[in-house]
């Protein structure tokens, strides 16, 4: 077989499939033990070992209760905000106590609820709106789902200790800084932990949808969920970064005393406001856009009739994805920037509108040339178009910079932001829960209960939000924990909290429905919404294996468009219909025209991926308290799970070089490099891990901006020829570990051994050097040495990884798992490298050159 | 719903090979007004800090921005002819050909390029309107 530069064997095979070999019938006999196979393979452990499942039906369910359960939380404390903003002069709970409650409220909705919901949902929903047996690294989806549960708890739970977060959700220092008692640390360590979940998520869902299409389902035929699932990740690799970042920085400031956002020692608040709103503004939208592709599923099925225009929703996707990076100083118009600045922000803010405009547009035409059967969920989309509209035209006015003067931190802003928020994100994932629970469940909800649920929300939710926009209008300032009475807020509020209980009626109304015992009801119909997309030729009884022979997709409604589509994938006619070694594993196609190109092997259930976890959220948790010894234990633990669980699972040597996917394909299970999944993996990783660097580096120039002396004068510089030498001995680092890759591939493994015993020893000794030129730095005393520390600390732990994937290739080569041929880990490890190389070549410039350039 | 009464295909033509095609493309529009975007921003904000001579800066994004739109434009332009819907006749590209995806891909582009000329202009609006660094 031949061997591409990329390390894939060429298929072998007929493809596309002609009608003829579609139309031949399969051994129904043979279809049976396939069948049998098949579901022995992905069968779902049972009893107290259940928790072990990986399965994406499984972690995905555990993944949006548990966010739904966060919601109630923060809904509960919603209600007591409320209740103390009641009458004037409450006394109900004090001041203290109502900060940590708004802090939490915001942090649990964004960070504990909305971004994971879109996680929860994709996971769930993408494979069978895909025709895929799962997504392509089902650990890593219950590693991400194991530290959000971790996170969430621990974040959470610290409002019951009355050791909650309380400087607003946005953190902001001094304040935040400042303050005395663990809150703020929970808030960053906390929130920290679960951004790694997201990207976690981010990495899993942009390869899902790039690498694991049914075959021939090209990118104008992909459901325009899955379009948006892939603007949002790429979203999520760009904003959360920042944050990150930024909490990195705060953290060390918390913990350790170094003064970036201290104006005293030359730091500046406003940088943590730049960081946390480069992130906060996109974050709207990664909210907002799977939300509403929540929609685009939606709406063509109750219309009955293909999406009217698909290229119009891609643009305004992809559009709204990068205008929405434009944006984040309208969160911060007075903050006294040049009028100038604050031009750009509003004029892109302004702009932002057309794409978010064009995809309703595109809603309402699709609506309106189709004959519209009024369903449930399309009952909830309604709503959260109404709603979502006002919210916007809100929108439309707060980006206007004069009128946020005004109504900057007033009742009003509160009213647009949930406004959009219920409109853009809550009202659609309901409609979603009711359209895709027969999908996920094989049950149906209440039509009687759903539309209560919906006039007690819906009604609930104007009456308190909209009489907040008078109350913002009339002067109440958001976040008081009471006002005095006389202001013409009273009424205003009274109203607010009836609303609100009308809400909380509506969500208790359609949480029983989401969870009283459905078992007495009849088997329900495969398709009951008549859809044209390919979710619903999902089994009903349920089975664990996805889908039972993947699919050749030819149309975007295939269940519409391709009549025998569904019989043939039940009789087992199209590919991976069987499987023969009893292991579990799903198809990897090309990213433009999804020729299939590998079989993947996925892996299965496991409790390694809790171990991690665990460890992980120990080496995060335990620095909140100070206890350093347990959390740097806790690090190396995780790091040995995650070595363990990558050693024996993954880039394994399979026991043949290709096999048969059915229709007379043969394919490769083994790849390397661009066309593995695991190098995608890398890249999108490496790819947020950058713009993370980015931002600390933006932070630099940020200061020298910002502040007359930065640089102060007289200032001690970092050691530029340990800096110099640190930037050698990395380059040559990354040098051996790609001439290791080339001459593995060669064949002379003892020279490519050789090159991984070099590679680690210059990475180690160039880290060191590189801390060694900052050592006679004092980083409390001034943010020019606490930001040369930063740069150093970052990139020495990433020279630290790095040495360890050099030496776990090493062993890899040693021990049989890496050989010429299968050579995978070290592909993902030197692509690794040029990340690290390059930033650590930008650090070194920084470090060592920009003290003479400024 | 079906694609019975569609032209046959110009099947497997060299431009519409799978090895030309990029999704990264159809983000060159939105590319551009980014890099204008921060270029605006980032230049002016040093500007107002360490009191450059605004004027001088304004001119040259003046003259940046000309060439942000003519550089949209030319993308679109070229997107266009890649959907080439006049003489297809097909404009929503929902066939199973590789060149229904070209068109698709054309047309996404094309469309992404208006945005992005919307946007452009868009931000360089305040750097007519607005004079100074106050």
């Amino acid at each position: 077989m031949k061997l591409h530069d990329a390390g894939l064997p060429a298929p072998e095979g007929p493809w596309p499939p002609t009608d003829a070999m579609l139309a031949e019938p399969v051994d129904p006999e043979l279809a049976r033990q396939q069948a049998e196979r098949l579901r022995a393979a992905w069968k779902t452990p049972e009893g107290w070992r259940y928790i072990t499942a990986v399965n994406n039906t499984e972690v995905g369910k555990w993944y949006c209760m548990t966010a739904l359960v966060f919601m109630l939380l923060a809904g509960v404390m919603a209600l007591i905000i409320r209740l103390q903003l009641a009458v004037p002069e409450n006394d109900l709970i004090p001041a203290d106590r109502f900060n940590q409650l708004f802090t939490m409220h915001g942090s649990a909705m964004m960070f504990l609820f909305a971004v994971p919901m879109f996680e929860a949902v994709s996971i769930l929903l993408l494979p069978g709106m895909l025709g895929a047996r799962d997504m392509p690294f089902p650990r890593l989806s219950a590693f991400g789902y194991w530290c959000f549960l971790i996170g969430g708890i621990f974040v959470i739970g610290s409002i019951l200790f009355d050791a909650a977060p309380r400087a607003g959700w946005f953190m902001y220092p001094p304040l935040a800084t400042e303050d005395e008692g663990p809150g703020s640390d929970i808030w960053l360590l906390g929130l920290s932990f679960i951004e790694v979940a997201s990207i976690a998520a981010a990495v899993e869902l942009i390869v899902g949808t790039l690498k694991c299409r049914p075959p021939g389902m090209r990118v104008n035929l992909m459901p325009l969920y899955a379009w948006y699932v892939l603007v949002v990740g790429g979203m999520i690799l760009f904003a959360f970064p920042p944050l990150i970042a930024g909490d990195f920085l705060f953290e060390l400031e918390r913990s350790f005393d170094w003064p970036f956002f201290d104006p005293t020692r030359g730091g500046d608040p406003m940088l943590w406001q730049h960081l946390f709103w480069i992130f906060g503004h996109p974050e709207v939208y990664i909210i907002f856009l799977p939300s509403i592709a929540i929609a685009a599923m939606i709406v063509p099925t109750v219309a009955r009739r293909p999406i009217f225009g698909y290229s119009w929703i891609v643009l305004s996707a992809v559009g709204t994805g990068f205008l929405s990076f434009g944006l984040w100083v309208h969160h911060m118009f007075t903050t006294g920037l040049p009028s100038i600045s604050l031009g750009f922000f509003s004029a892109a803010s302004e702009a932002v509108v057309i794409p978010t405009g064009i995809q309703i547009f595109a809603f309402l035409a699709t609506l309106m040339v189709g004959r519209v059967k009024m369903t449930l969920p399309m009952l909830w989309i309604s709503g959260a178009l109404a709603i979502f509209t006002m919210g916007g035209l809100t929108g439309v006015m707060l980006a206007l910079a004069p009128f946020d003067f005004q109504a900057h931190d007033t009742y009003f802003v509160v009213a647009h932001l949930h406004y959009t928020l219920f409109g853009g994100m809550v009202f659609p994932v309901i409609a979603g829960v009711y359209y895709f629970f027969p999908f996920i469940q094989k049950k149906l909800m209440s039509e009687r209960l759903g539309k209560w649920a919906f006039w007690l929300t819906f009604c609930g939710f104007n009456l308190t939000f909209l009489p907040m926009h008078l109350t913002g209008l009339w002067g109440m300032p958001r976040r008081v924990y009471t006002y005095p009475s006389g202001l013409g807020w009273d009424t205003l509020n009274l109203i607010s909290t009836t609303g609100a209980f009308a809400i909380a009626a509506g969500f208790a109304v359609f949480v029983w429905d989401l969870i009283r015992p459905k078992h007495r009801q009849p088997q329900i119909p495969r398709n009951p919404w008549d859809a044209g997309t390919l979710e619903w030729c999902h089994d009903v009884p349920e089975e664990a294996w996805g889908v039972r022979s993947i699919p050749h997709i030819t149309t975007r409604y295939p269940l519409w468009s391709q009549p025998d589509l569904v019989k043939r994938i039940d009789a087992g006619r199209y590919y991976l219909p069987d499987a023969e070694e009893g292991l579990r594993e799903t198809l990897v196609t090309s990213v433009i025209d999804a020729r299939p190109v590998q079989i993947q092997r996925v892996t299965g259930p496991a409790w390694i991926t809790m171990w991690a976890a665990g460890f992980t959220g120990g080496a995060f948790i335990f620095p909140t308290f100070h206890w350093y010894p347990p959390a740097i234990a806790c690090a190396v633990l995780a790091i040995c799970c995650i070595i363990g669980w990558l050693w024996t699972a993954t880039a394994r040597p399979p026991e043949q070089d290709s096999k048969d996917a059915g229709l007379g394909l043969r394919l490769p299970t083994y790849a390397a490099g661009p066309s593995s999944v695991g190098w995608w993996a890398m890249w999108i990783t490496m790819l947020g891990d950058a713009t993370a660097f980015a931002s600390l580096v933006f932070g630099f120039f940020f200061y020298w901006t910002a502040s007359p002396d930065f640089p102060p004068d007289g200032a001690a510089h970092a050691d530029a020829a340990r800096v110099g030498l640190a930037a050698a001995a990395l380059s040559l680092s990354w040098a051996a570990t790609v001439a290791a890759r080339s001459l593995n591939r060669a064949g002379h493994v003892g020279a490519a051994r050789a090159g991984l015993v070099l590679a680690p020893l210059l990475g180690a000794g160039g880290a060191a050097l590189l801390v060694a030129s900052v050592l006679a730095l004092e980083p409390t005393s001034h943010v020019y040495p606490a930001i040369l520390w930063a740069l150093a600390v970052w990139i020495a732990v990433h020279v630290g990884a790095g040495v360890i994937m050099q030496l776990y290739c090493l062993a890899g080569s040693i021990f049989g798992k890496m050989t010429p041929r299968h050579d995978a880990d070290i592909w993902n490890v030197s692509l690794f490298w040029h990340f690290v190389a390059l930033s650590a070549l930008v650090a070194c410039a920084v470090m060592g050159l920009a003290p003479e350039a400024l | 719903m079906t694609e019975s009464n569609r032209p046959a295909p110009r099947k497997d033509q060299e431009e519409f090979a799978e090895e030309q095609a990029s999704l990264l493309k159809i983000t060159f529009g939105p590319l551009i007004w980014a890099t204008h975007f921060v270029v605006c921003y980032g230049l002016v904000a040093v500007t107002c800090a360490k009191g450059w001579d605004f004027f001088l800066i304004r001119i040259v994004l003046l003259v940046l921005s000309v060439g942000a739109l003519a550089g949209v434009g030319l993308i679109g332009r070229t997107a266009w002819r890649q959907w080439n819907a006049r003489e297809t006749g097909d404009f929503v590209n929902r066939g199973g050909h590789a060149e229904d995806r070209h068109h698709f891909l054309g047309h996404a582009a094309f469309l992404l390029a208006i945005i992005s000329f919307i946007g452009v202009i868009f931000v360089t609006l305040p750097l007519l309107m607005i004079g100074g660094c106050r």
